[in-house]
């Protein structure tokens, strides 16, 4: 049985590791140079004697039955666990393509590795993410000027079942309690010119209802994560997370996902879904306990898209010449109206450049009312042409 | 009036929005096209412009010029072997070279040339026998060996020791690239200034005959009468003619093209190779474009093979190996609809008041404005223009072909 894992974050750690337990012929596959993905950056160990660990290479493509790596090189599979995790979604408003501002995923992994781009911080956007990021540049000697939360706390007050079922998540909230003090909440960057920094109150929908300016020479947003789904563009979705069934398959038959990919819901949930898909993967019945953990982290992660789901009034932010593509330069006013994704792109460019519509397509697809597609491309990655040429004929 | 130091189209706002407006569709037309791609847009215009024939509506099922028109490689060429292809396309080079000025709008039509390479000694051959032909059709075209190649376009590999080694080429110099979007924009924006209706997403559902003759249109947006109907539709004319009982000879293939990441020029020409299935060329904001060959199957989706463009690519790069390196950023597929001799039908049909265009296989773009004016032409008069006499749909029980399956350049 081979089991080929796409990244090695908690989720894709723990399916190598259980599928390896089970026998399976594993390798696991990562872009970075050391496994724990965003979450353990840097403070991840993987070792296991069934576990070929593939460093530092990106993959590509799945076709039938292999995956096709940089190198170029292919790994066939009995089963593929997607364990890819998820980017930052920014949501644009004056000022965010300029200097000093970038995604609290970008801050944090900086940040891990000592580094942070400013004195003066500010962090906005929606979800317990801002925290750790916030207490993570603080720790670097940076001054937390404010951390935002555009949705209210009081939206968890809704979900006493979720909040129950996951106690120990309260407890985290004290490892940020130096940050805590510089929380507001209903409150976001909704433009940036220079080291002035507009922050704005806002009702329930996000549509500023007051505002003051504030200093500050780096700004971290971060509204929500989008899941790294490109090297299964077929598989099905909701609200862009792929669907998975209780063994975490996805609806493509022999392909698992597990982590982010399937929802947002913290490490512990990644590494309990990484258990079951591994399992899963390698043919065995995943343990009852970890399907119960997984059952229980799931209403989490569904309450925090609850509590933490972007509203519409952030189109409000916009100027007609906010930039929303930063690639090909479209501004809000270039995009207009289309029934589909592809004569958006088409007549407008929009989300046709180097990160493939990764940072703007969603927020072009709401700022357009025309439904999101989900960018489905043959081909995930941008790859030198050179590797598609020295790919082997094909048997026949 | 444009005035000389400033170019075509320099006064026009930048955004396609204001260049035509959404009308609701009447309930009748003189003419309606069916199809608002290139070819739909160019013959409306022509209809409006040299027959005075206004009343006319371009209906188009998804957005304008969303097909092949945004998918294709935006190669312009006349030089085909036979009469009857390279009158055609000499007519639409001709026309290609003063549309600037004649819509008013920039459509970057840049004539850089355009290299076919010859890999065998029958490709020579074969190469050489069309420089000849070209050149007693008037069309500029010549024969140049591989040190001519390199001259033409320095990042060729010319060196002999390759699995497709360059013998030579055919060269016309005239031939070149435009911008697509920009071509659809000018012919859709000047058409719609003369009164042609331009209306998007608005599917034909059926045709209407009555006594042998076409009378109507049924659309997802109601019914709509018509004294004459123009189908314009690629491949998808075949689904549109059997409503009206004809049976169209075409196949349709997906036809697969991708862009690089954006470069510094390094490319001055276009280079097409038939034997590879290549052709190569660097738009004018940067990236490389590059078409590979059809996928062999039959099909509507706009998506292709991945091993065609992976066969396609090792190719190429054994002609261009300084592209090794470029990222690719996109692929993406287009339909071309081939006909038996991979040459197009223009012309009447059995159907009084129903004409034909499509079969255009690769050629459609290059084929723009010579179709257009062409196909108005039969519109207007009811009777073919003597371009597209030749390619009538009668051809496949006569056997009058024209076969350009090896000017075609990509095989089909």
């Amino acid at each position: 049985m081979r089991v080929v894992v796409v990244g090695a974050g908690p989720a894709g750690m723990a399916a190598a590791r259980t599928a390896a337990d089970a026998g399976a012929e594993v390798t696991m596959v990562d872009s970075e140079p050391d496994a724990g993905g965003q979450y353990l950056r840097g403070r991840a160990r993987f070792e296991h004697s069934g576990v070929t660990h593939l460093k530092n290479v990106e993959a590509w493509l799945v076709e039938g039955d292999t995956l096709h790596l940089r190198g170029p090189r292919q790994l066939r599979f009995d089963a593929l666990v997607i364990a890819t995790g998820a980017y930052d979604r920014p949501l644009p408003f004056p000022g965010w393509d300029g200097p000093g501002v970038i995604t609290a995923g970008a801050a944090q992994a900086l940040a891990k590795q000592g580094v942070t781009l400013g004195e003066r911080v500010i962090v906005s956007g929606t979800g317990p993410f801002l925290l750790p990021v916030a207490t993570a540049l603080q720790d670097l000697g940076a001054t937390i000027v404010g951390v935002y939360e555009a949705n209210s706390p009081a939206r968890w007050l809704r979900e006493p079942r979720a909040v129950l079922a996951n106690r120990h998540k309260i407890s985290e909230l004290a490892s940020y309690r130096k940050v805590l003090s510089r929380l507001e909440t209903r409150t976001a960057v909704i433009a940036k010119h220079g080291s002035r920094v507009t922050v704005a109150k806002l009702d329930r929908h996000w549509r500023p209802v007051s505002h003051r300016t504030e200093h500050a020479d780096l700004v971290c947003i971060g509204h929500g994560f989008l899941p790294r789904t490109d090297l299964v563009p077929n598989a099905k979705r909701t609200n862009d997370f792929l669907d998975v069934d209780e063994r975490q398959q996805t609806s493509v038959e022999g392909v698992y996902a597990a982590g982010e990919v399937t929802g947002i819901g913290g490490a512990d949930l990644a590494e309990a879904e990484g258990v079951v898909a591994g399992a899963a993967a390698a043919g065995l019945e995943p343990p009852a306990e970890v399907l119960d953990a997984v059952r229980r982290g799931r209403l989490f992660a569904r309450a925090l898209a609850r509590a933490h789901a972007i509203q519409p009034g952030w189109r409000t932010w916009l100027s007609p010449d906010t930039t929303v593509c930063r690639c090909e330069k479209v501004s809000l006013e270039d995009l207009a109206d289309a029934t589909g994704m592809r004569e958006l792109k088409l007549t407008s460019r929009v989300a046709m450049g180097r990160c493939q519509g990764r940072i703007c397509a969603r927020n072009a697809s709401d700022l357009t009312g025309v439904p999101f597609d989900g960018q489905r491309r043959v081909i995930a990655v941008p790859i030198p042409l050179g590797e598609l040429a020295e790919l082997p004929e094909e048997e026949s | 009036m444009t005035s000389p130091a400033q170019p075509p189209g320099a006064h026009l706002p930048e955004h396609p929005d204001f260049l035509w407006d959404n009308p609701e569709p009447k309930a009748s037309y003189d003419v309606v096209v069916v199809g608002g791609g290139g070819h739909g847009l160019a013959t409306a215009y022509y209809l409006a412009k040299v027959h005075g024939i206004t009343n006319v509506a371009v209906l188009e099922k998804g957005w304008l010029a969303g097909g092949n028109m945004a998918r294709n490689t935006t190669i312009i060429r006349s030089n085909y072997l036979w009469d009857e292809s390279s009158g055609i396309y000499e007519h639409s080079l001709k026309l290609w070279e003063g549309l600037e000025e004649d819509l008013g709008y920039p459509i970057l039509f840049d004539q850089r040339g355009v290299l076919n390479l010859a890999h065998s000694l029958q490709d020579v051959r074969d190469s050489v026998r069309r420089v000849n032909a070209n050149r007693l059709n008037g069309i500029d075209a010549e024969w140049v060996d591989p040190a001519g190649v390199k001259e033409i376009c320095p990042i060729v590999n010319i060196s002999p020791d390759v699995r497709y080694p360059v013998l030579g080429a055919t060269y016309q110099p005239r031939a070149g690239i435009a911008k697509h979007d920009y071509v659809a924009w000018g012919y859709a924006r000047a058409a719609h200034a003369m009164g042609v209706d331009l209306i998007q997403n608005c599917e034909v559902t059926g045709l209407e005959t009555s006594g042998g003759r076409i009378t109507a249109v049924q659309t997802s947006r109601g019914r709509i009468a018509a004294g004459k109907v123009a189908l314009c539709a690629a491949g998808h004319s075949s689904v549109l003619a059997k409503m009206a009982g004809i049976r169209l000879p075409l196949a349709s293939h997906p036809l697969q093209a991708l862009v690089s990441e954006l470069l510094e020029p390094v490319h001055p020409t276009v280079v097409m190779s038939n034997a590879v299935h290549v052709y190569v060329s660097q738009a004018h904001k940067g990236e490389l474009v590059m078409g590979a060959g059809i996928d062999s199957y039959n099909g509507y989706g706009q998506r292709g093979s991945f091993h065609i463009i992976e066969q396609q690519m090792s190719a190429a790069l054994e002609l261009f190996p300084v592209f090794a390196r470029a990222h690719l950023l996109r692929t993406w597929a287009g339909i071309v609809d081939v006909s038996p001799d991979a040459s197009p039908i223009v012309g009447l049909t059995p159907v009084g008041g129903l004409y034909l265009n499509c079969g255009w296989g690769t050629g459609g773009f290059k084929a723009t404005p010579g179709v257009g004016d062409c196909f108005a032409h039969t519109i207007a008069h009811d009777k073919p223009h003597p371009f597209n006499e030749p390619f009538t749909l009668e051809r496949f029980t006569t056997g009058a072909l024209v076969d350009e399956h090896g000017a075609a350049a990509v095989a089909h």
